[in-house]
């Protein structure tokens, strides 16, 4: 499968018609059910990426979302070289991942918010000073990009300590550094800031962003933190049940997927709520204040009807925010192109 | 070449971070070698007794070589290998250039030779203790066959270990339990590392010579001791040679088929 293809456009990964199934041997719970899966497993098909295809160039910071499941991990595996694919024609950096040749180990790197690669018991600058001798790098470069990263960090003084004693985003910032330290041109990150606080948080983030601008780094970056999507990704890739609901730019996902507009109403005098609620669907309550949702489509008609039923001091007509309509992605709810949300 | 000597710096100084769990191992080490020592003085307690081919002497050496070819033999870092497949971790090595097998070996060298250091330190403080009897081997010839049957040993151990340790491949509970039918019940057992094989019945030693276990303690420490000669030294060696090349077979066969399985299945 295309592996004497030659990288012909600026495309650094190219993925066509990706599908990848899992065959899980079913587990039951009892002891019986043990046994007889022991003598004859249940096999189950799971088809964890059907058919995608997408193409990401040089430079680009792109975010996949989708719920828990819906086969961000998957695909970032099969790029990265670990998972082999069912079928369909994958390519990095003009590279089939799946060989794992050396040359296209060392311009890439995986960074996997629940898997360390930290020496647990040694200080972080052990497994910089190995990380040196796999990937190759001559003193002055390994010096050159430790001092950078570190700099850019802002870890300096975490070197010398044994990991274990660091807290969980001392050891991010760490972890970040020993996979960078090669200067990969692609970095993959599934889930970066996964168990980490606010600053943390945000520190990561502000990483990511200045690596990406600096380096001119392809990042793909798979999140369940809004915020990371928010500050960090132009692009966005949604993927849900293993296919692609949406490929493009983040401020567009309101016009794929908001099919709801939000009214805020400010009520001068109490009112019973359920005459409200005939009208939209009541989000919070918080009074004066009160938020509906409804169709778009239904927009005026339900604002006109607030304005003549209820004692409104004032009211006003917005877009559903990008925060919620991710959020709804997470939960699985936008399952399909171009349909609204049950309520 | 100095992406393997950066493993064994720290490989070595991991082996260091627990210094309290290392030094009780080594402890149960000596203890161990003390129950097996004061177990077969008692029994050739009378001078000039003499059974299943042993004296004193040579029994006692038996006990005392088996301090050092258990520190170069039986020691592997390897085992921690079912664990990172477990638990996922070996994806950290396979995102690397880095040849896996060569890694683990590696770092079973660099914990073979703290053993070896500790095993002097141990075998001089047994020796001044107890003044067994040593038997000292003095054919310079033996002597270099049996490092040569030690460096076997330490292959067709290392491929075991390696072999065993790819089971999470396909049953990522069972790390533990491979382990532990494979080196604590065979390994312990029909090595010789409890007792010199040929006490045991004749048919059930031509048997167990077919078999690698034999060669990891009790070969090499007969040839040591003089108790095998000539053609059967030869034979020994061409059989645990032949079983390091089938081990090898198999190994990276399974190794190929396992590393696919773990790549199908994504965990």
């Amino acid at each position: 499968m295309g592996k004497n293809l030659k990288n012909t456009s600026e495309n650094t990964v190219i993925v066509e018609h990706l599908v990848k199934n899992f065959e899980v041997v079913e587990k039951k719970g009892g002891f019986l059910d043990g046994l007889k899966n022991l003598v004859s497993p249940q096999k189950k098909l799971v088809e964890a990426l059907k058919n995608i295809s997408f193409s990401i160039s040089q430079g680009e910071l792109v975010g996949f979302i989708g719920p828990n499941g819906a086969g961000k991990t998957t695909t970032l595996k099969v790029l990265s070289g670990l998972l082999y694919p069912t079928s369909g024609f994958t390519q990095v950096l003009g590279y089939a991942p799946w060989d794992r040749k050396p040359d296209y180990l060392k311009q890439i790197s995986l960074v996997m918010g629940q898997k360390n690669q930290l020496w647990w018991d040694l200080p972080a600058i052990e497994t910089f000073k190995l990380n040196k001798a796999i990937y190759e790098l001559p003193d002055s470069v390994y010096k050159k990009n430790l001092e950078e990263l570190v700099d850019l960090m802002d870890a300096k003084n975490l070197l010398y300590t044994q990991v274990r004693r660091l807290s969980l985003g001392q050891r991010m910032k760490l972890e970040l550094i020993a996979s960078l330290l090669h200067k990969p041109k692609i970095l993959f990150l599934d889930e970066p800031t996964i168990g980490l606080d606010v600053v943390a948080q945000q520190k990561v983030r502000d990483f990511i962003f200045d690596y990406n601008r600096r380096y001119k780094a392809t990042i793909i970056l798979t999140s369940h933190n809004m915020e990371d999507l928010m500050d960090l990704a132009k692009r966005v890739i949604v993927i849900n049940k293993g296919e692609i609901m949406f490929d493009g730019n983040l401020k567009e996902l309101i016009n794929e997927f908001a099919k709801e507009k939000v009214i805020k109403v400010y009520l001068s005098k109490n009112t019973d709520m359920k005459e409200v609620e005939k009208i939209g669907k009541v989000k919070r309550v918080n009074f004066p204040q009160i938020t509906l949702s409804v169709p778009r489509e239904a927009t005026a008609v339900a604002a006109s009807e607030i304005l003549q039923n209820f004692p409104v001091a004032d009211l006003t007509i917005e877009e559903e925010p990008v925060e919620e309509i991710i959020r709804r992605i997470f939960k699985g709810e936008i399952s399909q192109k171009n349909t609204s949300v049950p309520s | 070449m100095s992406k393997y000597l950066q493993v064994f710096k720290i490989s070595l100084e991991q082996e260091f971070a627990y210094r309290l769990n290392f030094i009780m191992w080594r402890i149960r080490n000596v203890l161990q070698i003390l129950v097996v020592f004061f177990l077969w003085d008692s029994i050739f307690y009378f001078q000039g007794r003499e059974l299943f081919g042993y004296d004193r002497d040579k029994i006692l050496t038996y006990v005392f070589g088996l301090i050092f070819v258990k520190a170069f033999v039986l020691s592997a870092r390897a085992q921690d290998v079912a664990g990172e497949i477990g638990r996922g971790e070996i994806l950290n090595s396979l995102l690397k250039p880095l040849n896996y097998f060569k890694y683990w070996l590696t770092r079973d060298i660099s914990s073979k030779s703290l053993n070896l250091f500790f095993a002097v330190i141990e075998f001089g403080f047994l020796f001044i203790i107890l003044k067994p009897p040593f038997f000292f081997q003095t054919n310079p010839l033996i002597i270099f066959l049996f490092f040569l049957c030690i460096l076997i040993a330490m292959f067709i151990f290392y491929l075991i270990v390696f072999l065993v340790n790819a089971i999470p491949f396909w049953a990522p509970e069972m790390s533990w339990g491979g382990h532990f039918l494979v080196t604590i019940i065979l390994v312990e057992f029909l090595s010789g590392s409890l007792f010199p094989l040929d006490i045991l019945p004749q048919n059930i030693q031509n048997i167990l010579n077919l078999t690698p276990f034999p060669y990891l303690i009790y070969f090499p420490l007969q040839v040591y001791l003089g108790k095998i000669e000539g053609l059967l030294i030869l034979k020994g060696i061409i059989i645990s040679v032949v079983w390091v090349l089938v081990l090898w077979f198999v190994m990276n066969w399974i190794w190929k088929k396992g590393l696919k399985a773990y790549q199908a299945y994504g965990r």
